[in-house]
């Protein structure tokens, strides 16, 4: 399956998740948003040496994936990436930090090992975090989302409209692509010969399109800015989920649930 | 009263006069009643497109009269004359901005400042007259090209115009979505202008024909009629629709 | 170059966020002065055009590899920096949303090192100084060449510091710093080029979309917003003293990362007033020498943390005023070809 159609499938995807009807996606789409930011904000905070603490961020996305019914495996898919660019960037540190901090058995283990898997934890917890809320939020809510937090008219109205027009856009390239390796099978790419014309082209269509898409705004009464709908009421419950995350994040930040059962054990 | 009336309609995209200005639409006149259904037929480049884009006012600065509910069309009068037609574009995926289907028919209530409880009513009923009130809540992307249509056509239904315009509504559907899109525009009240290249399906749904070439009226009668003229379809650049060429032999 | 959320500390990300905001903060309010309401589809359609785009793989000639697009300047280019700034925002956003590139945290790093110098310096100076007497080929192919490395540059410049800031790799500045803007360099060649074909196949076409700054489109009566350099430059030394504090102030909140960040930021200040070809350089003496360039005499004795940040920053305003400066120089002797 190519990129361009691969892309379209993921955002079929995630649209179909995030319109089931689930426990987490009734949730209010601020609380959401709110909990993942603070959430990551909190896991990226942890200090490099100190692997033990941030095990126990894991609480959040096991708990969301438990209860939203979400498939763990696919979610683990979507680390790779991610995992990858970590890597690359965090694979220089066990060379440079060669102070042991402690023996596993033989082996010693130095400070760039831990810093690194620690790296490698945060990415993953990261990518999971934002992964989950939009699995379990509509695109649509997440901006009403950001206009409750003030973020201005014309930005979100922007967001839902690229939104909208991704995947027409992205079919329209598939089928430019398609068309032209097919009268070029032996290419990987798109020769440079017919980069301004093939990709030109895409982009008057767009900008003609973006005329009609105005005129039909124009005749429907439109006046410069989206009024949107969706006032969602923050109810009981989204608010409990809002304070209770944010109450569990920080503890698991400023206690260390390891120690803690260690010594409880004791 | 006449909804529509047209007369010496003269238009062209140069605006100023010299001997080698074009016409798109050169002395136009005709009329249509309230709750008529018109097929508006001719080549390309006949001047169809541009004939639906003045009556609903995304093109001004024409000469001649041009009437829509009583209403001269001019830029003064743009917000009234919006208010009274809908326009369904002939690439849905366009006239579809929103994300969902019931976000993009209430949209038009929702710009006139309706509230939210007339909105919704007037979103269900206009969902309701194509069918789709089981699929408000689908991503359009996520539609079939013949529910885009559909959709589309709900999206301006629910501004209730007393006037419909529709560029080729019939283009690239199946034939099964071909006739449901036939079937829901029989079940419609009001003013109807339908322009397009297929013929039967004008034969479906309006009786009566206009036909212009050259930006010039060539023909207006019943559609039976103009459909039958076999000289009259192939001196302005078109052909039998199939259906009666089949008859004829 | 998306960045992932662990590769920044929330330090960073709070302060790249405050300097990103502030950017589209302002060109929010000179997209509504313009009052156009046909920018917001359009705005919309072509985010959705950049994202697609961005997928299509374009062999470079005479490699294996294939390059693709970034957009900033791209869409500048069609709806002036502003707009085109807010639809890289965005495109930036829903990428990070949908398909995990970048993270939610390090957005406001992303914005600022790929949308901010695409759209801001690579559109807002250099291409609207280049078309100040209407657009040529020529002219399309020369900027967007030049305005697509250089702001590539700046942003892998901003990538490394803002990660080595973030005490996440024990990497020198140099060595990181070397290994980013080669590549970059290269990334920018290509970017570059697919930007001018594109722009200039839509010069021939219509030629009347290609934005040219104060004497473009004649749109009727429409105000056009200037984009003044001595403004922004003001707004970038603003930024980069308010960053190059911040980070280090971050820096020497984390005591791990107090030795690296001292050598690595002072070390930015030579090797950003040096540019790309130094940094080559630099890579190929850091290649031969990795681990006695990490250990370079205890400079910490000598600068406070946070002044070097802001040294630092000051060195990066010193290399845009070099590049236009320089730049300045390219523009008159084009006009003296022009003149022949």
């Amino acid at each position: 399956m190519s990129r361009i159609n691969e892309a379209v499938h993921e955002i079929h995807h995630l649209d179909a998740m995030a319109s089931r009807e689930g426990r987490i996606n009734r949730i209010h789409p601020l609380s959401k948003l709110l909990v993942t930011v603070w959430y990551i904000t909190f896991t990226m905070s942890f200090p490099v040496y100190e692997p033990g603490g941030i095990f126990g961020m894991i609480l959040y996305p096991a708990v969301t994936m438990r209860a939203g019914g979400i498939s763990a495996v696919r979610s683990i898919r979507k680390l790779k990436p991610v995992l990858l660019l970590v890597c690359a960037v965090g694979i220089a540190n066990p060379f440079f930090d060669r102070a042991v901090l402690f023996r596993a058995g033989p082996l010693p283990v130095t400070g760039g090992m831990i810093s690194m898997a620690t790296l490698m934890l945060k990415g993953a917890f990261a990518v999971l975090a934002s992964y989950l809320l939009i699995l379990t939020t509509s695109m649509e809510s997440i901006c009403y989302a950001l206009r409750l937090l003030h973020v201005p008219k014309i930005m979100v109205t922007m967001v839902l409209l690229i939104y909208r027009y991704v995947i027409v856009l992205l079919k329209e390239a598939e089928r430019i692509s398609q068309a032209y390796s097919m009268r070029a099978p032996d290419q990987k790419g798109i020769h440079y010969r017919a980069w301004g014309t093939l990709l030109g082209q895409l982009m008057l269509r767009s900008i003609d399109r973006a005329q009609t898409v105005y005129e039909s705004m124009l005749l429907r009464g439109f006046d410069g800015s989206f009024r949107l709908s969706k006032k969602q009421k923050m109810d009981r419950r989204s608010a409990v989920y809002l304070a209770g995350w944010l109450g569990i994040v920080v503890l698991l930040r400023y206690v260390s649930v390891f120690k803690l059962a260690g010594s409880l054990l004791e | 009263m006449n909804k529509i009336e047209v007369n010496g309609l003269t238009f062209s995209y140069e605006k100023r006069a010299s001997s080698s200005r074009k016409n798109v639409l050169s002395g136009l006149n005709f009329t249509a009643e309230d709750g008529e259904s018109i097929g508006l037929i001719g080549a390309n480049g006949a001047g169809k497109s541009t004939l639906l884009k003045l009556m609903v006012g995304l093109l001004t600065d024409y000469e001649g009269e041009l009437r829509i509910g009583g209403i001269r069309a001019e830029k003064a009068s743009l917000a009234d004359i919006r208010k009274k037609t809908g326009y369904v574009f002939q690439d849905s995926d366009s006239q579809l901005f929103m994300s969902t289907v019931y976000e993009d028919v209430a949209f038009a209530p929702r710009n006139y400042g309706l509230s939210e409880e007339e909105t919704r009513e007037r979103t269900l009923r206009a969902l309701e007259s194509v069918h789709m009130e089981q699929m408000k809540d689908r991503h359009i992307y996520r539609l079939s090209g013949g529910e885009k249509k559909r959709a589309s056509i709900a999206s301006i239904l629910s501004m209730e115009p007393e006037v419909i315009l529709m560029d080729e509504p019939s283009a690239a559907l199946d034939p099964k979505n071909r006739r449901s899109l036939i079937h829901v525009l029989n079940g419609l009240s009001g003013t109807k202008i339908i322009a397009s290249h297929d013929l039967d399906f004008i034969y479906d749904t309006c009786e009566r024909t206009i036909l212009i070439a050259d930006g010039r009226l060539a023909a207006d009668g019943p559609t039976e009629e103009i459909l039958r003229d076999q000289t009259l379809l192939e001196d302005n650049g078109l052909e039998l629709p199939l259906s009666f060429s089949r008859t004829l032999e | 170059m998306h960045m992932a959320d662990a590769l920044v500390a929330p330090a960073v990300a709070g302060t790249m966020y405050a300097c990103s905001a502030a950017a589209a903060g302002w060109a929010v309010k000179k997209v509504q002065e313009e009052d156009d309401p046909k920018k917001v589809p359009l705005m919309g359609v072509m985010g959705a055009f950049v994202f697609a785009g961005q997928m299509i793989n374009f062999t470079i000639p005479g490699t294996g590899s294939s390059g693709h697009l970034c957009g900033g300047m791209l869409v500048s280019a069609v709806l002036g920096p502003f707009a085109g700034f807010l639809t890289m925002i965005g495109v930036l956003l829903i990428q990070c949303l949908l398909f995990a590139d970048g993270g939610l945290l390090a957005l406001g790093c992303n914005i600022w090192n790929m949308a901010f110098y695409g759209c801001f310096i690579g559109a807002g100076l250099l291409w609207r100084r280049i078309m100040k007497n209407g657009p040529d080929k020529k002219k399309i192919t020369y900027a967007s060449v030049i305005g697509c490395i250089l702001t590539l540059q700046l942003g892998a410049l901003s990538v490394t510091a803002e990660t080595l800031a973030s005490g996440i790799t024990e990497l020198p500045f140099a060595v990181f710093a070397a290994a980013m803007q080669p590549i970059h360099l290269v990334i920018g060649l290509v970017e570059g080029l697919i930007t001018a074909a594109v722009l200039c196949f839509l010069y021939e076409a219509r030629p009347e979309l290609i934005w040219t700054g104060d004497s473009g489109k004649s749109a009727a009566g429409a105000k056009k917003p200037k984009l003044s350099f001595r403004k922004v430059l003001l707004a970038l030394t603003g930024a980069f003293i308010l960053i190059g504090g911040a980070l280090s102030l971050a820096a020497s909140a984390n005591p791990d990362g107090l030795e690296w960040s001292i050598q690595k930021i002072t070390g930015s200040a030579e090797l950003a007033a040096s540019g790309p070809v130094h940094a080559a350089a630099g890579r190929i003496q850091s290649l031969t020498s990795l681990l006695p360039d990490y250990s370079i005499p205890d400079r910490e004795t000598m600068l406070g943390t946070s002044l070097s940040g802001i040294f630092g920053g000051l060195a990066v305003i010193v290399l845009c005023i070099a590049v236009c400066y320089l730049f300045g120089l390219f523009r008159k002797k084009g006009r003296h070809e022009q003149n022949q």
